[in-house]
């Protein structure tokens, strides 16, 4: 049987399992959030593990910043193998200390690099894509359904530059949502509520005024939808107002 | 008139202008909207494919220039409108915080006199900037011909200020923009690099020329563009291909912009600015203008064949940037990961590097990827020059089958 480790779908959970198999000299088959369900050939193995608060302090300062970014980053992504990689970063990181990032040969080092690249990307897209809506209550309501979990970064990201607005931002696909009051940032799950946003009478003139100027800024003779295309991807363009309206005449020829 | 009327006159005029970075400023949120992010944000892309960061927009089309090849000038018989400043502010702000924009880009026709135009501008973007509490980015257009006062009071307030060139050679400037004097743009943008500091236009100058309009060759553009890297240290030239808008006897007819040659500029002003290139390197008096079929870096590469192939585990810096497929990303991490351990071929592509277009010019501990008897400049070339056909032909010819 396959041994699947679980940890408490949490990266500090996880990095405690991580850190105790290593110690323990356990080569787990896979590791898996507790969610997961396993199949006729996997057994689940639940370790128990009390979390070590003080485990990011220690990634910190054995490892640097860069590496604890690049493996949080790693852990935010849709990977399937996400958890096995950080393991066997991890594993080598004792072996090589701070220069491991650097140890490209190393195919756990360079698919770290590129899935936490791949979501630092993502996470920078909808820095720009992501929309607010003004509802009645003057609340600013984003909905946004990215690939990996980036709902965190853009907060932070948010937090600085609308820090005295109150906003949302709903993550339609993971069924969470960060709520801002103009002080501290809540984490909520959404399954439980139903949200149904109210616009406020402005709401539509800006937007009517937004895509206004976005059909006036391309300039025609230079059309190149293809270039867009790269650059905007069209699983963006449901929450993206201004795409919205070619999202719907192209969803009707499918 | 109202809004929207205004809004798509001054963001009609306005899109001719390339430049809409926002990036380079740090500029911090004081306890009111928004801030700068340092490495930029893209918000959107219109469907010409350029990136929506700005909202970019005139505060008045009326002009007293009349530069030939410009949609707003005096001559033509165009729709005018003008923006108050509580009208530019209220439209930002509301952008802005529904996440539309990074920040404002104001530019502006010449009304009345350089200086009228320019205190216009200061009071809208104070206006934003104190009133508003507007902490997002700010790109301002510098007015030719303005006084030194007005030009530090604007600069002051906004994160970019920039003014354009138009033209690479005074002569095609006397010619087509008539009004206009190098003079005064020059002493614009020294003004800005002498003075470039944390707070007067903190993320710097850049400038603009058309390309196409005139009948400079593109040693002169980029000869120009050098220049004014050394001399102004810009962070950024932008070329804008010139789009017929205008009917002129000193005017080229064009059918279509000429948008190869302005990536070839831009593929080139990389080179000038990230790779080491110098322009004589790139271009001379027998060959003033590019390659279209072959881009320069590859080109160069194919004229100076002896230069390779270089060894990935040896070459320094410089000469692994001269290498088409290899860039400054890759470079680095060649550089880097050489520290740790020998780099074997099947490395190469995880470390970024294109190796359809590398492989022939690098040998990885000194072996060499193709046969070494085609190491020769007419079977590299012809195949470089197919790798970087677009597909879609392939598609078009497909196409005229099936309707046959």
């Amino acid at each position: 049987m396959n041994k699947i480790y679980i940890y408490n779908s949490n990266f500090i959970n996880l990095l405690t399992l991580i850190m105790n198999l290593i110690k323990k000299e356990v080569k787990p088959d896979n590791i898996k959030d507790n969610t997961y369900e396993p199949n006729l050939l996997e057994e689940r193995v639940i370790l128990n593990l009390e979390n070590n608060e003080n485990i990011l302090n220690y990634f910190q300062t054995k490892w640097g910043n860069y590496f604890l970014k690049t493996i949080y980053y790693v852990y935010l992504s849709n990977n399937e193998n996400k958890e096995l990689i950080i393991y066997y970063v991890c594993l080598n990181a004792l072996k090589y200390n701070k220069k491991v990032l650097n140890m490209r040969n190393l195919k756990c080092v360079s698919e770290a690099l590129r899935i936490s690249k791949y979501v630092g990307n993502e996470a920078h897209k909808l820095k720009g894509f992501l929309r607010f809506k003004e509802l009645k209550n003057n609340i600013l309501y984003g909905e946004i359904e990215p690939t990996n979990n980036v709902i965190e970064i853009l907060s932070m990201h948010f937090k600085r530059r609308l820090a005295n607005e109150n906003w949302i931002i709903h993550d339609k696909k993971r069924y969470i949502a960060m709520i801002y009051d103009k002080k501290d940032i809540l984490l909520i799950d959404t399954k439980k509520i139903d949200i149904f946003p109210k616009l406020s009478i402005e709401e539509e003139d800006y937007e009517d005024l937004w895509c206004t100027f976005y059909e006036t800024i391309g300039i025609k003779e230079r059309t190149n939808l293809k270039c867009r295309l790269n650059f905007m991807p069209k699983k963006y363009w449901k929450n993206i107002i201004e795409m919205r309206e070619e999202n719907e005449t192209n969803n009707k020829w499918k | 008139m109202n809004l929207k009327e205004k809004l798509i006159i001054l963001s009609d005029s306005a899109k001719y202008d390339a430049s809409c970075s926002s990036s380079g400023s740090k500029r911090a949120n004081k306890n009111g909207m928004g801030n700068a992010s340092y490495s930029g944000i893209c918000h959107s892309f219109a469907s010409d494919g350029r990136c929506i960061s700005l909202l970019k927009i005139l505060l008045t089309n009326c002009c007293i220039f009349d530069c030939k090849y410009c949609l707003n000038r005096k001559s033509n018989n165009i729709k005018r409108a003008i923006f108050t400043p509580e009208e530019i502010c209220n439209i930002t702000i509301n952008f802005y915080k529904r996440n539309y924009i990074e920040g404002l880009f104001l530019s502006s026709g010449i009304i009345k006199s350089p200086d009228y135009t320019m205190n216009l501008l200061i009071e809208t973007i104070s206006l934003l900037r104190n009133k508003y509490k507007f902490n997002g980015y700010i790109h301002a257009k510098a007015i030719p011909g303005s006084s030194e006062i007005l030009i530090k009071k604007l600069g002051n307030l906004v994160d970019r200020l920039s003014t354009n060139i138009e033209l690479p050679t005074e002569n095609s400037l006397k010619l087509l923009a008539p009004n206009k004097n190098s003079n005064n743009i020059n002493k614009i943008l020294n003004y800005i690099s002498t003075n470039h500091n944390k707070q007067f236009a903190p993320a710097g100058s850049s400038t603009q020329m058309i390309i196409g309009a005139s009948s400079d060759t593109d040693l002169d553009i980029m000869t120009k563009s050098s220049n004014m890297y050394q001399q102004h240290h810009l962070k950024r030239v932008f070329y804008s291909a010139y789009i017929p808008i205008n009917k002129d006897k000193l005017l080229p007819t064009l059918k279509t912009p000429p948008l190869k040659r302005e990536n070839r500029l831009y593929q080139a002003d990389w080179l000038l600015r990230y790779y080491g290139f110098k322009v004589e390197n790139l271009l001379d008096k027998d060959n003033p203008n590019f390659n279209l079929l072959i881009d320069p870096k590859a080109d160069y590469a194919l004229r100076h064949l002896e230069e390779f192939p270089i060894e990935i585990n040896e070459a320094n810096y410089y000469k692994l940037l001269k290498v088409p497929g290899i860039g400054v990303t890759s470079a680095k991490r060649i550089i880097n990961s050489r520290k740790y351990f020998k780099i074997t071929y099947k490395d190469l592509k995880k470390m970024g590097v294109v190796l359809k277009r590398a492989k022939y010019f690098i040998t990885c501990n000194h072996q060499y990827f193709i046969s070494p008897e085609l190491f020769k400049k007419d079977f590299i070339e012809s195949n470089l020059v197919l790798e970087d056909k677009p597909k879609t032909n392939q598609n078009i010819y497909q196409m005229s089958l099936f309707n046959e």
